[in-house]
């Protein structure tokens, strides 16, 4: 088991960056983004014996935390199940990266506008997936994908644009 | 807007921090809606219990006659049965587990169906219970007051009394049915705006 959790942690660890994106992606306040990157992990830990490994492991875990994220329910404050991860795991806030990253920063902003699906489309867009591993992923036809993601493109242009900002 | 531009910086972007330890892995409560409805059937699952305890002692309350005994320990039972078989359903469901990992219209669907059946399991036992209860406060009233019922019956007309029934089932629906809306309605409702997304070509 410690061996499992051990080799878990590595391979987590070594893509932790898909997490980040997806919480900051999908929630707007650093402490949502916090519980949504905690849930995360914790849906991948429980999902990790489906994990046979004739697949990538990006592959395994772009599924994973895409449908955690889709079907989150934001937590009660009252209820938050949390451990002290808070200064640990750093979930960088819009406006603090804005100085280094400003083309993401925007980004993340005109995101916020897009529905939970054409976020996850553009996710995938943006880690370089195919229309095809964009289809299997969301279990559409490639049809449908290539049609929702040039539309969730245009759209995503289309706020950018009208947040003042062009790149 | 240049899309491979960002592409770039996409890919670039590390997290600062530090790494994921076990303890995130160590908790045990999940936050999907399945979770959260399994949560509130758990704790619906004890107030029922600790209600069918009490109703236990209901005929030494109301100092039933033999025959009222006879007659309580009959619905009792039936209603028993019934959250037994009930409860037993929603045990299956508690430890269905589900797998993440699968193609997320797959994944939407498995969860919108699951909660679609569980909801109207809960409303089924409701209605159950309900009409139990009801039926059972109708044989209470003909059975230990049958004169003054009778009485009070006499007075009405047969159009106002099956009138009143059939309110008293539509209340019974609509307190079921708004329950159910109010305790689940919003997980169903955020899962059928993401299958109904899906879906729109």
């Amino acid at each position: 088991m410690k061996e499992t959790e051990n080799i878990f942690l590595t391979l987590i660890n070594q893509h932790k960056a898909i997490i980040h994106k997806i919480s900051k992606m999908y929630m707007n306040g650093v402490e949502e983004q916090r519980d949504l990157f905690q849930e995360i992990v914790l849906q991948l830990w429980k999902a990790y014996p489906t994990f046979k490994g004739d697949a990538k492991f990006t592959t395994w875990m772009y599924r994973v935390c895409l449908n955690t994220a889709l079907i989150y329910f934001k937590k009660d404050n009252r209820k938050v199940d949390k451990i002290p991860l808070d200064e640990n795991i750093d979930v960088i806030d819009i406006n603090e990266s804005e100085g280094k990253e400003e083309k993401l920063a925007y980004l993340y902003t005109a995101v916020k506008e897009l529905n939970v699906i054409e976020k996850a489309l553009i996710f995938l867009y943006l880690e370089n997936q195919s229309h095809r591993e964009i289809a299997e992923n969301l279990g559409i036809s490639e049809v449908n994908a290539r049609v929702k993601l040039n539309r969730t493109k245009e759209k995503l242009q289309f706020i950018i644009k009208k947040n003042g900002y062009e790149f | 807007m240049n899309f491979d531009d960002i592409k770039n910086e996409w890919s670039a972007e590390q997290p600062e921090g530090d790494s994921i330890s076990t303890d995130m892995l160590k908790i045990k409560q999940a936050h999907t809606p399945i979770d959260r409805i399994r949560g509130k059937m758990k704790h619906e699952f004890f107030y029922q219990l600790f209600f069918l305890a009490i109703m236990a002692f209901i005929p030494y309350f109301f100092n039933f006659s033999s025959a009222m005994n006879q007659v309580f320990l009959m619905f009792y039972a039936i209603t028993c049965g019934f959250t037994a078989y009930y409860f037993f359903k929603f045990y299956l469901f508690y430890k269905n587990s589900y797998d993440m990992s699968l193609d997320t219209r797959k994944n939407i669907l498995w969860f919108y169906y699951e909660m679609k059946l569980n909801i109207e399991l809960y409303k089924a036992l409701t209605y159950i219970v309900a009409f139990i209860g009801a039926a059972f406060l109708a044989v209470y009233l003909f059975v230990e007051k049958a004169s003054i019922f009778a009485r009070i019956l006499s007075k009405l007309s047969s159009v106002y009394i099956l009138l009143n029934c059939f309110i008293s089932i539509l209340i019974i629906g609509a307190i079921t049915e708004l329950w159910a809306w109010y305790y689940y309605g919003k997980h169903i409702k955020q899962i059928k705006a993401v299958v109904d997304e899906l879906d729109y070509e």
